[in-house]
């Protein structure tokens, strides 16, 4: 696909051009370059227990089933009949021995090999050659990425550091394993996709965006709202795509970020020591989950996580579901609970984040602006990793998030 | 074992939901509040047989939530209802039981057309099944769970920071 669109120029060291939210073309852009030709995250294997356990997810314009079969391998299918194109399976999670189409009664494996063309005798093509497209697809502690066509980039490359903000969540569990059994919440944007990877890593609107949350609900979030000069938050760009606010540096006590303390959560803090001895144990207990977008649709929204769907130019789903810590079953419901409270459409915090980009959509699509994304540049650090830091308020994780963007969209990587 | 309501009371529920659904329409927030009870739940389930303790909820709050949210709709910086969408709800084919201590459940369909000013300007319809307990308190009654049934509770839904 050959682009008419000038990237370098939409794309700049510290401002990004609005039609990068609102053109159509960009959009089947992306959808061909982000979703189509690179890798992209598909779901958690802890979701597909048991062989025959399936999720159905919609990746860029395909529909796509993650299913576990008998040999125990997670595979990710294309939805859709390899006879005429219907779609195979319309629920959206389940067990199931085989995949059947309503519409002629083809039947397919769990790993996609196309089983049984009833009256076979019309049909003389080798049904080998008819399974359904199958995904290359990579598992990095459960998490799986997938990727349409034959990967330019290793998955290794592509995940980089983000193999530590999935080490981090994972490492709070005793067993070292997250679990995501507890359903998902979906929430429409009106608003272009971007605005959620964006805005989950933004830390300058909390003060604003969430003024009302604020006044009203005591959380771990106290601690960064306050004068720049006492806020201890920090925004990463990891490179790859990769960013992040980190709160570690603002919490005051151990385990702030799950609103408990070592007290009301002894059973957990027992099972830390036992598996990582005391020291490591309350280093994690007190740093707490991460809180950051591994490019281009996944959040680690400390204890919950989300995924991105760009539907549409001008829409979007945000899922969400907590994550549940194997090991620790009793930390459960209270993990939904935070989860329902922060993320979905009916949610203290997500639901103004809803309207703000939404507000932002319309106004964009109204002419052709800038938006400035210059804050912090002449302050950020480089540490010696090449990891980018800066104040919590920076747009160091926007420019990370923005700068990789454009690479994919010029087809270097 | 639920039972058949008198006539004459189920004219009293019936009042009882339009004047929740009315406060709910018009956003007058601790008026609203007013009418739980201090065990009560409001709650917006995915699908209507889901256990809330063990998967997420669209909306899922305690009498304490409950009061945490009218508090932030109070506010006035509940950006996602600021201003108030319009809203003006249906309400019907009503069912009424009588429940073990002196409670009553009372079900029924509603159609919520809701214009949302805030950002988009849509308007949008939802619908579902409503499923109150309540019991008598004074001349009225207190609400110990309403419980909101999505016709389209599984699918992605747009923000819901109105009271539904």
């Amino acid at each position: 696909m050959s682009s008419k669109t000038d990237y370098n120029h939409l794309i700049q060291a510290d401002r990004i051009h609005g039609s990068l939210y609102t053109e159509d073309a960009i959009y089947e852009e992306e959808m061909e370059k982000i979703f189509y030709s690179s890798w992209v995250y598909i779901g958690h294997e802890s979701e597909i227990k048991k062989a025959g356990d399936f999720v159905a997810r919609d990746i860029g314009r395909s529909a796509v089933i993650m299913v576990r079969d008998k040999a125990n391998n997670v595979n990710v299918l294309v939805n859709r009949c390899s006879h005429r194109g219907n779609n195979l399976c319309n629920e959206m999670d389940g067990n199931k021995r085989n995949f059947s189409c309503l519409y002629h009664g083809w039947v397919f494996g769990l790993d996609g090999e196309l089983l049984d063309v009833p009256y076979p005798d019309g049909f003389t093509k080798d049904k080998k050659d008819h399974g359904l497209q199958k995904l290359v697809s990579e598992s990095y502690r459960g998490f799986v990425f997938a990727h349409f066509n034959e990967p330019k980039v290793s998955f290794d490359d592509y995940l980089g550091n983000g193999k530590k903000l999935i080490d981090r969540a994972c490492n709070l569990s005793p067993e070292g394993e997250v679990d995501l059994s507890g359903g998902w919440v979906r929430q429409k944007f009106d608003s272009n996709w971007k605005m959620l990877p964006e805005n989950d890593t933004d830390g300058y609107h909390v003060n604003y965006v969430h003024k009302s949350f604020v006044q009203v609900i005591p959380s771990q979030y106290n601690e960064f709202v306050g004068e720049e000069s006492t806020n201890k938050g920090i925004v990463r760009d990891w490179g790859g795509g990769h960013t992040e606010i980190e709160f570690a540096g603002g919490y005051v006590n151990t385990l702030d970020w799950l609103g408990s303390n070592v007290e009301k959560s002894k059973s957990y803090v027992e099972k830390m020591h036992k598996a990582y001895g005391k020291e490591e144990a309350d280093k994690r207990l007190f740093d707490g989950p991460p809180h950051s977008c591994i490019f281009p649709n996944l959040f680690l929204a400390e204890m919950n996580i989300v995924i991105f769907e760009p539907t549409s130019t001008t829409s979007c789903v945000q899922w969400s579901t907590p994550m549940f810590l194997k090991g620790v079953p009793e930390l459960n419901f209270k993990l939904i609970r935070q989860s329902t409270g922060a993320l979905g459409p009916a949610a203290f915090l997500l639901a103004d984040d809803a309207t703000i980009a939404e507000r932002a959509q319309k106004s964009l699509s109204a002419g052709t602006p800038w938006c400035d994304l210059s804050r912090g540049i002449d302050r950020e650090t480089v540490r010696e990793d090449g990891v980018k830091e800066s104040r919590m308020s920076d747009e160091t994780s926007n420019r990370g998030f923005w700068h990789h963007y454009r690479s994919v969209m010029l087809g270097e990587k | 074992m639920s039972q058949q309501v008198a006539f004459e009371v189920t004219r009293e529920l019936e009042a009882f939901v339009i004047q929740e659904a009315k406060l709910a329409d018009t956003g007058k927030y601790t008026d609203w509040h007013s009418l739980w009870a201090e065990d009560g739940i409001y709650w917006v389930p995915l699908r209507e047989d889901d256990d809330p303790t063990v998967k997420v909820s669209h909306l899922f709050d305690n009498y304490s939530r409950l009061s945490t949210r009218v508090k932030q709709l109070s506010t006035g910086n509940r950006f996602s209802q600021v201003p108030i969408s319009g809203m003006r709800r249906v309400i019907s084919n009503y069912e009424f039981f009588e429940e073990a201590d002196d409670k009553y459940r009372i079900e029924a369909n509603f159609y919520l057309p809701e214009y949302s000013i805030q950002s988009t300007h849509d308007f949008r319809i939802w619908s579902g099944r409503y499923t109150y307990v309540v019991s008598r308190k004074g001349d009225s009654f207190q609400i110990h769970s309403k419980k909101i049934v999505l016709v389209n509770g599984v699918e992605p839904i747009s923000t819901l920071s109105f009271l539904i």
